[in-house]
């Protein structure tokens, strides 16, 4: 019998490519946002409300990730931003193959931010590497408070967990606090950002913050 | 169900390793970290499914558990934590840098030469 030794991670080849992406992006001074979480958390309505103080500041392309439908592009395309859509036919995560061909249809010259909207869900998105600068987990209160609980990875890998929904919690019986406590359990080092209705207007003023002062801090600024 | 092209990428690196081999493989041991993301159970589905043609025909998976394993940013003791959350049994801080416990390895394939 002969043993031979290999050694190798499975993700090396997903990891090579976003290595590629990264050089590409800061060779052309992007920052590169991937945005994770469920299904129905609430990726896209976050975006939306984002996009609109971002676009003051920055010039933004957008890449959805959809098993089908181009629903969310559409969404997007009307607030007057460059959104393009990867239909994975089934697949449940975006990988950095994907990004890589996408950047063939973007004039990378003309962006500073690209922003990623994974496909909905907490487990696969996790694992690949798109070559982004900075992760955000999108978790909305109704998925129920000992969620952080059952998806460490996805609290384990990413810059901020946003709670989603927040005006929500009270008729769904989902103690906030409980929901921030366990994320901390796992991940001390995640910042925990809330967006949701106040007075019927969705906020998400943090998450806006959050965004420009990472954009600020990777410019040494 | 990313474990299909985790299986995939495993098929494309033991092929490589094949290269101009006459061997016929026994059995593929694949390292699997507590917190890689992958389900063992679905590992072994997505093998058995993917490996009923090619080099890898009739293989038998091993699957070893890698436990997790974290240094701790205060005082610098590497530990085997528990339960969340992890905390030094030292210094009793909370703040961690994952060591060990996140990747998915493809160890070795034991052959018979032909």
């Amino acid at each position: 019998m002969e043993k031979i030794e290999i050694k190798k991670d499975l993700r090396e080849l997903n990891n090579k490519i976003a290595m590629q992406n990264r050089s590409v992006f800061n060779e052309n001074s992007i920052f590169t946002l991937n945005i994770m979480g469920s299904p129905g958390s609430g990726k896209t309505t976050l975006l939306e409300n984002i996009l609109k103080p971002l676009t003051v500041s920055f010039r933004i392309a957008v890449i959805e990730g959809d098993l089908a439908t181009d629903n969310d592009s559409e969404r997007i395309k009307k607030l007057g931003v460059t959104a393009l859509q990867i239909n994975t036919n089934g697949g449940c995560h975006l990988d950095a193959k994907m990004i890589q061909k996408e950047l063939s249809g973007i004039d990378l010259n003309d962006i500073d931010l690209l922003i990623i909207e994974n496909v909905g869900n907490l487990v696969c998105p996790i694992s690949y590497d798109l070559g982004e600068d900075m992760r955000l987990v999108v978790l909305s209160t109704p998925e129920g408070e000992d969620k952080p609980l059952k998806y460490p990875p996805a609290m384990l890998n990413t810059d901020a967990v946003v709670l989603t929904k927040t005006d929500l919690a009270q008729f769904v019986d989902v103690n906030i606090k409980m929901m921030e406590k366990h994320i901390k359990d796992i991940n001390p080092k995640a910042s925990i950002l809330k967006a949701g209705k106040i007075d019927g207007v969705y906020n998400a003023d943090c998450v806006t913050k959050f965004i420009v002062e990472s954009i600020n801090s990777k410019k040494g600024k | 169900m990313h474990e299909t092209s985790l299986m995939e990428n495993l098929i494309t690196i033991a092929e490589g390793a094949l290269e101009g081999k006459k061997a016929k493989v026994k059995s593929v041991t694949l390292s699997v970290g507590k917190l890689s993301n992958a389900l063992p159970a679905a590992l072994s589905f997505a093998f058995k499914a993917m490996t009923q043609t090619g080099p890898l025909r009739g293989a038998e998976l091993i699957m070893e558990e890698i436990p997790v394993k974290v240094r701790c940013e205060n005082c610098g003791l590497e530990y085997e934590p528990d339960e969340f959350p992890y905390i030094c049994p030292k210094c009793e801080e909370t703040y961690y840098t994952i060591t060990q416990g996140e990747d998915i390895y493809i160890e070795s394939l034991n052959c018979q030469e032909l």
